[in-house]
C-alpha cells in the first residue's frame, strides 16, 4: 500500500514538473512573440534624423535608446570583448565586416522581415548575409579653381611644392595611406612593409602641403585651405555653405580610383531584441524614409530607390556630380600589416 | 647709491615675477575664454566669430540629451566619490596603522591601476564584466571609477595621516571612549582635509573621465564627456560650450563662496580667542 502510494505521488510530482516545463516553455515562446519596446543602438552621433526616429518608436510604440560611438574602433572593442549583447544594432563599416564575421561576434540577418533591403544596389553589398547598408562615403579631392596653384587630376599631383600649405585633410592611418598607394601604383590595401614604407615616403611630401588635418571643409569655407581630402557628404556641406555661384570643384581624376567606405548596420550576437531590430532596418530602408533622412544627411547612399525617391536638391547635389563613381577601392582587412600601417602613421605624425 | 641699486634689483624681480605669472596665466586661461567666447557665436561651427547670439543657451536647456547626460555624470561622481572615499580611509588608515604580513606588497600594488594606461584597465574590466554576466550601464561605469579613483584617494588620505595621531586615539579610549565614537570623535577629524581633498580628487577625477565610461556605458544613457567626444566626428557644437561655460561659472562662484565663508569663519575663530 505504502508502496503503491509513494509511486503515485513520484508519478504525480513527475508530470507535475513536466507539466511546468511545458508550461515555462510556452512562456518563453509567447515573450518571444511578443514584440519588444525597446531598441538600442550604437552608431555615430549626427548621422539620422531625429524625426525618423521618433516616428519610429510611434509607429512601434516602442523606445529607441541611441548612444554614440566616437571611434569605429569603439564598437569592434565593444564587441570583441562580448558587449555586443547590450545592443540590438551596431554601426560599423565595410572594412570590419571580414573580422567580424569570422570571428563570429554577429548575427545572420533575417532577411524574410527586412523585404525593403531589396531596394539597396547589390553591386557594393559585401558581406551580405551579416550586414544591410546605411549611407557611404567617397574619399575625393575638392578644391577651389580660383585659389589652388594646380589642377589636380591625379594624387601625385598633391604632392607638388607649389601646394605648400594648401590642404585640409581627413586623418587616419587606412585613410592616408591607401592614396599614397595608389598614387605609386601599388595595391591601395597592400600587405607589402617596402610599398607601405614607399607610401610613407610620398606622405612625407603631403604631409608638407597639408595645413590642418580634421574638418576639412571648414578649413575649406573660411578660405584656410584651397584643396581638401574629404567625404562628399562635408564635401557637399562646403558647397552649400558658400552657395550657388561657389568655386568649389571636384578633381577630375582620370585614372586613380577613389576610396569608398560604408557605414552598415550589423545585429551583435546575444542581440535581445532582434525583432525591433529587422523592423528598424526594414524601416530605414524604405525608400520615403531614406528618401526624408537624406534631406538631413546628405550622404551617398547605396539605395537607389531611395536616392530616385530623394528631393531634386538632393539628386543634383554637385558634390555627387563626378564620372569616375565606378572607379573605387575598398578598405580591407590588412590582417597583421595594421601594425606596419600604425608604425609609420606614427612616424609620420611624430617625426622620426 | 647702493639702496637704490638694491631697490632697482627688487623692482626688476617683482616686473619679472608679474611677467611669469601673466605669462602662465595667459596660457592657462585664454583657450578657457575663447571657448566662452564662442558659445556666443551666431554660427553652427565654431570656425570663425559670426556674431553675437545667446540662442546655444536656451538650445542647451531644450537639449535632453545634453542636459540628461550631464546628470548621470553627476550622478556616478557623487556615487564615486563617497563609495572610493569610504574605502579608501578605511584603507588607508588600516596601511598606515597596522603591522601585517604584506602590507608593503598591497602598499606598491596600490600603484598598479594608477601606472596601468586607463585603456588597457577598460577594456579588462569590460572583458571581466562580460564574461561575469554584469549588464552594462551606472553600475559598470561606478566600478570602473572606483578602481581608479581609490589608489589615488588612499595615497592622498594616507599622507595626511601622522604619528602622533596615535597618543590622542589612545588618549580617547584611556579615557573610556569606545573604538567607534575614538574614530568619529578624534581619528576622522584629524585626517579630515586628507579625506576632502581625496573626496575632490575623486570627484574631479570622475567627472572628466572619458576612457573608462566610454568603454563601460551601456546603450540607454553615457556620460557628458562620452558624448562630447562623440561629437567630435560632425563637429561640437556651440551648445557645448554654453554648458561649459555654465559650469566654469558656477565653479569659480563656489569657489569665490567658499573662501568668503572661510574668512569669516577664521574671523570669528580669532574673536573667540580674544575672548
Amino acid at each position: 500500500m505504502k508502496k503503491t502510494m509513494s509511486i503515485l505521488l513520484t508519478m504525480i510530482l513527475i508530470m507535475g514538473l513536466f507539466t511546468g516545463c511545458t508550461g515555462t516553455n510556452a512562456n518563453s515562446e509567447s515573450d518571444k512573440a511578443a514584440s519588444s519596446t525597446e531598441l538600442n543602438i550604437y552608431m555615430w552621433q549626427q548621422y539620422i534624423s531625429d524625426d525618423l526616429i521618433a516616428k519610429f518608436e510611434e509607429e512601434n510604440n516602442a523606445k529607441v535608446n541611441l548612444s554614440y560611438m566616437s571611434d569605429n574602433a569603439d564598437a569592434i572593442t565593444k564587441l570583441t570583448a562580448g558587449g555586443g549583447q547590450e545592443y540590438d544594432l551596431i554601426m560599423t563599416c565595410d572594412a570590419y565586416m571580414e573580422s567580424l564575421v569570422d570571428g563570429g561576434y554577429v548575427e545572420k540577418i533575417n532577411f524574410e522581415n527586412i523585404p525593403n533591403a531589396s531596394n539597396i544596389n547589390d553591386s557594393y553589398w559585401t558581406a551580405k548575409e551579416y550586414c544591410v547598408p546605411y549611407l557611404m562615403n567617397y574619399i575625393y579631392i575638392i578644391y577651389n579653381k580660383d585659389t589652388s596653384p594646380v589642377e589636380i587630376k591625379s594624387y601625385n599631383d598633391l604632392i607638388n611644392p607649389a601646394l605648400k600649405g594648401q590642404i585640409a585633410s581627413i586623418d587616419g592611418a587606412r585613410n592616408l595611406f591607401p592614396i599614397a598607394l595608389v598614387a605609386l601604383g601599388y595595391d591601395p590595401n597592400s600587405v607589402n612593409e617596402s610599398e607601405i614604407a614607399e607610401a610613407y615616403e610620398w606622405l612625407v611630401k603631403y604631409n608638407d602641403n597639408v595645413v590642418a588635418y580634421g574638418n576639412a571643409e571648414q578649413n575649406l569655407t573660411n578660405g584656410t585651405a584651397s584643396v581638401a581630402f574629404t567625404y562628399d557628404g562635408n564635401a557637399s556641406w562646403a558647397m552649400s555653405e558658400l552657395g550657388k555661384d561657389n568655386n568649389l570643384v571636384i578633381a577630375d581624376f582620370e585614372n586613380d580610383p577613389v576610396q569608398l567606405g560604408f557605414d552598415l548596420y550589423v545585429i551583435p550576437k546575444g542581440a535581445k531584441h532582434v525583432d525591433l531590430a529587422e523592423k528598424f532596418l526594414n524601416y530605414i530602408t524604405d525608400p520615403e524614409v531614406m528618401a526624408a533622412n537624406l534631406v538631413e544627411y546628405p550622404y551617398s547612399c547605396p539605395n537607389d530607390v531611395a536616392v530616385q525617391a530623394a528631393s531634386e536638391a538632393y539628386r543634383n547635389d554637385p558634390a555627387r556630380d563626378f564620372d569616375y563613381k565606378q572607379n573605387v577601392f575598398f578598405q580591407e582587412d590588412v590582417g597583421e600589416a595594421i601594425t606596419i600601417y600604425n608604425d609609420y602613421y606614427q612616424k609620420l605624425k611624430v617625426g622620426e | 647709491m647702493s639702496l637704490s641699486k638694491l631697490q632697482k634689483r627688487k623692482r626688476f624681480g617683482e616686473l619679472i615675477g608679474m611677467i611669469y605669472s601673466i605669462a602662465i596665466y595667459t596660457v592657462l586661461y585664454i583657450p578657457v575664454l575663447v571657448m566662452m567666447i564662442f558659445s556666443f557665436n551666431d554660427q553652427r561651427y565654431n570656425y570663425y566669430w559670426n556674431g553675437f547670439t545667446t540662442e546655444w543657451y536656451s538650445k542647451l536647456f531644450s537639449n535632453s540629451t545634453v542636459i540628461g547626460s550631464l546628470w548621470y555624470s553627476i550622478i556616478i561622481a557623487v556615487l564615486a566619490t563617497v563609495i572610493s572615499v569610504t574605502i579608501a580611509t578605511i584603507g588607508a588608515l588600516g596601511l598606515r596603522k597596522y603591522e601585517f604580513r604584506g602590507r608593503k606588497f598591497i602598499n606598491n600594488m596600490l600603484f598598479i591601476p594608477i601606472i596601468v594606461p586607463e585603456i588597457v584597465l577598460a577594456v579588462a574590466l569590460l572583458i571581466i564584466f562580460m564574461k561575469v554576466g554584469l549588464a552594462l550601464g551606472m553600475g559598470s561605469i561606478l566600478l570602473g571609477h572606483c578602481t581608479f579613483c581609490i589608489p589615488y584617494a588612499v595615497v592622498t588620505i594616507k599622507g595626511r595621516i601622522s604619528g602622533d595621531g596615535y597618543s590622542l586615539e589612545e588618549a580617547s579610549m584611556d579615557l573610556g571612549a569606545s573604538r567607534i565614537q575614538t574614530f568619529f570623535n578624534v581619528t576622522l577629524p584629524s585626517i579630515m582635509p586628507g579625506v576632502m581633498s581625496a573626496a575632490f580628487l575623486s570627484f574631479t577625477l570622475s567627472i572628466d573621465d572619458v576612457v573608462m565610461s566610454n568603454m563601460l556605458a551601456g546603450a540607454k544613457n553615457s556620460t557628458l564627456p562620452v558624448l562630447i567626444l562623440s561629437m567630435n566626428k560632425s563637429g561640437i557644437t556651440p551648445d557645448i560650450n554654453a554648458l561649459t561655460t555654465i559650469m566654469i561659472l558656477v565653479i569659480v562662484i563656489a569657489m569665490i563662496l567658499n573662501n568668503k565663508i572661510k574668512n569669516a569663519l577664521s574671523k570669528r575663530k580669532k574673536a573667540e580667542g580674544i575672548l
